[in-house]
């Protein structure tokens, strides 16, 4: 019996599932910048309805739930 | 006037009374997970054939799982009534920690819908022929296994609270997290089969049972802050 | 400050961890896959085939690493789990739902690896050994924690929720292996599954090694990425973002 077959398919799936994971972080990380790209057209398009200025990010220190 | 605070005793006995009152109202759906168990029962005698001695051998093992499954659907009941009515929120405001409340709910949870199941389980035993020697273990485990069960699920029901589509997805968070509870239960029914001595699976499931009763309700109040915050 | 506190702090500023993501994750991605280049050579060609299990032994090389790996991602998780639940640092709360889709990688690679490997030596496709039943198991707990982040819209409640489910997995996880072992010593009796954990050569073991570094060289760099990705998405909608995406400022791609 040839093991050959078997070691091939081992790696190439050890090769096929983290190349995967590259190709969908690289998808999700275009998609986006792709997004971003067009929300900051939308906005430059249309300065009326431009809202609020980007919301600021309070990092509130507020207790914990495991600690309540 | 100072307003006495109720104070543990006085919440639990609030809650079970509030429990109590609601289930009698709906009395009918106290039955509905021996009634899931019975048909659970029946579709797998009908699937094995029927056969007295094909049955009997896994008679412990689909008598666990038709209790497991039954408990599984039973556990959208546990906080979903509470939560649509604002009464959780209520719960994170008590003075009682939370808690408390949880694992008072979980345990009227556990009577209402285990403690039928467990009467029901002779009867359902009969229908799949298991050998009277393993009954009491069986029953045993049950005893031990489905507030295990109840507890680990308090902390999944918790963690999906808010969400109404989360059917499959309370399945698939409990299951991994009740393969030890099964092991150990339906494992302790076959050990006694084989003629060893279940008592070391009967007392693992008693020791995760008390870890679980202090653990899982702070679980589940901690999931429970997230998921109304 | 301490410098490295003061690090820290700057990590948990998302357009700093962005251009820190973005500079330092091909760098892990490039070093991890030459390691594992490297180890993958030593595996296939240097290493002498097994007297007992043949030329299919070199699938240990991967099978292990990557077990390995499932069960070190997890711990990670839920880790950084605790963290964020316990200081409620975003940073932490990307980083640990960013270790979940690397993680159920890993032990859909051990799971595969494992029964490719064990249809030469048991004859079978499957085989319920507890090492990877409780694999299978840990696979569960993964989608499981991806499932939950991914249902829940509001994204820093969805991932404090997961992440109390990955501390309740791993606090979990030891005692579902314990069970796993029980069971199948009660229901097969005590039968040994020789899977190359005997004794190894000492020449046999540094492509091992090699494998080993290099699949956590690979993970920091798939870890970046991912927390990359995320946190772009969280914070889509502010101003840094923008100017990152149409390139007004000059960002480190």
């Amino acid at each position: 019996m040839s093991y050959l077959d078997y070691v091939i398919a081992a790696y190439a799936v050890f090769v096929l599932v983290l190349g995967w994971d590259f190709v969908a972080c690289r998808l999700q990380i275009g998609r986006e910048l792709r997004n971003a790209r067009r929300r900051a057209a939308r906005q430059a398009s249309h300065p009326a309805s431009a809202g609020p200025a980007p919301r600021q990010d309070p990092d509130t220190q507020s207790p914990s739930e495991l600690n309540r | 006037m100072i307003a006495v605070l109720p104070g543990l005793p006085g919440a639990a006995r609030a809650l079970m009374l509030r429990d109590l009152r609601l289930l009698w109202r709906r009395r009918g759906d106290a039955f509905q997970p021996a009634l899931f168990a019975l048909l659970v029962v029946v579709l797998f005698a009908l699937a094995l054939g029927g056969e007295a001695d094909t049955l009997a051998r896994v008679a412990g093992a689909v008598l666990w799982l038709a209790v497991l499954l039954a408990g599984l659907l039973a556990l959208d009941t546990l906080f979903r009534g509470d939560a649509e009515d604002g009464s959780l929120e209520q719960w994170m405001l008590a003075p009682v920690p939370l808690g408390w409340l949880v694992a008072v709910r979980t345990f009227m949870h556990w009577a209402t819908t285990a403690l039928p199941l467990l009467l029901a389980t002779p009867f359902l035993a009969e229908l799949m022929h298991l050998p009277r020697g393993q009954l009491p273990v069986l029953m045993a485990s049950l005893a031990l296994g489905t507030p295990l069960l109840s507890l680990l699920g308090a902390v999944v029901a918790a963690l999906t609270v808010g969400m109404r589509r989360s059917g499959i997805l309370v399945a698939l968070l409990a299951l991994p997290l009740y393969v030890p509870v099964l092991v150990f239960g339906a494992g302790s029914v076959a050990a006694s089969a084989q003629g060893l001595d279940p008592i070391g699976a009967l007392l693992l499931l008693g020791a995760g049972l008390v870890v679980a009763l202090v653990l899982a309700p702070l679980a589940a109040a901690a999931a429970i802050r997230i998921a109304l915050n | 400050m301490n410098p490295i506190v003061r690090w820290f702090h700057k990590l948990g500023s998302p357009p700093y961890f962005d251009r820190f993501a973005a500079r330092w994750a091909p760098w892990a991605y490039g070093l991890g896959l030459l390691v594992m280049l490297w180890g993958a050579y030593g595996a296939l060609f240097v290493v002498p085939a097994d007297y007992q299990q043949g030329d299919s032994f070199r699938i240990l090389y991967i099978h292990v690493p990557s077990a390995w790996m499932s069960l070190f991602v997890f711990g990670l998780m839920a880790f950084y789990a605790a963290i964020a639940l316990v200081w409620r640092i975003k940073l932490c709360e990307i980083l640990a739902m960013a270790c979940a889709p690397i993680g159920a990688g890993f032990t859909l690679i051990t799971l595969a690896t494992g029964s490719i490997w064990g249809k030469p030596m048991w004859g079978t496709w499957w085989d319920w050994d507890p090492r990877l039943t409780t694999e299978l198991i840990l696979l569960f707990l993964y989608l499981g924690v991806i499932g939950l982040y991914n249902a829940i819209d509001d994204r820093r409640a969805a991932a404090r929720a997961a992440g109390l489910l990955a501390i309740v997995g791993v606090v979990l996880l030891p005692v579902i292996r314990y069970s796993v072992v029980w069971w199948n010593s009660l229901h097969q009796g005590q039968t040994i599954r020789l899977f190359g954990e005997s004794s190894m050569d000492p020449s046999m073991v540094q492509p091992l090694i090699w494998m080993i570094v290099g699949t956590k060289l690979w993970f920091i760099g798939a870890l970046l990425a991912r927390a990359r990705g995320d946190n772009l998405r969280r914070e889509n909608g502010k101003a840094w973002v923008a100017a990152l995406a149409t390139g007004k400022e000059t960002p480190a791609r």
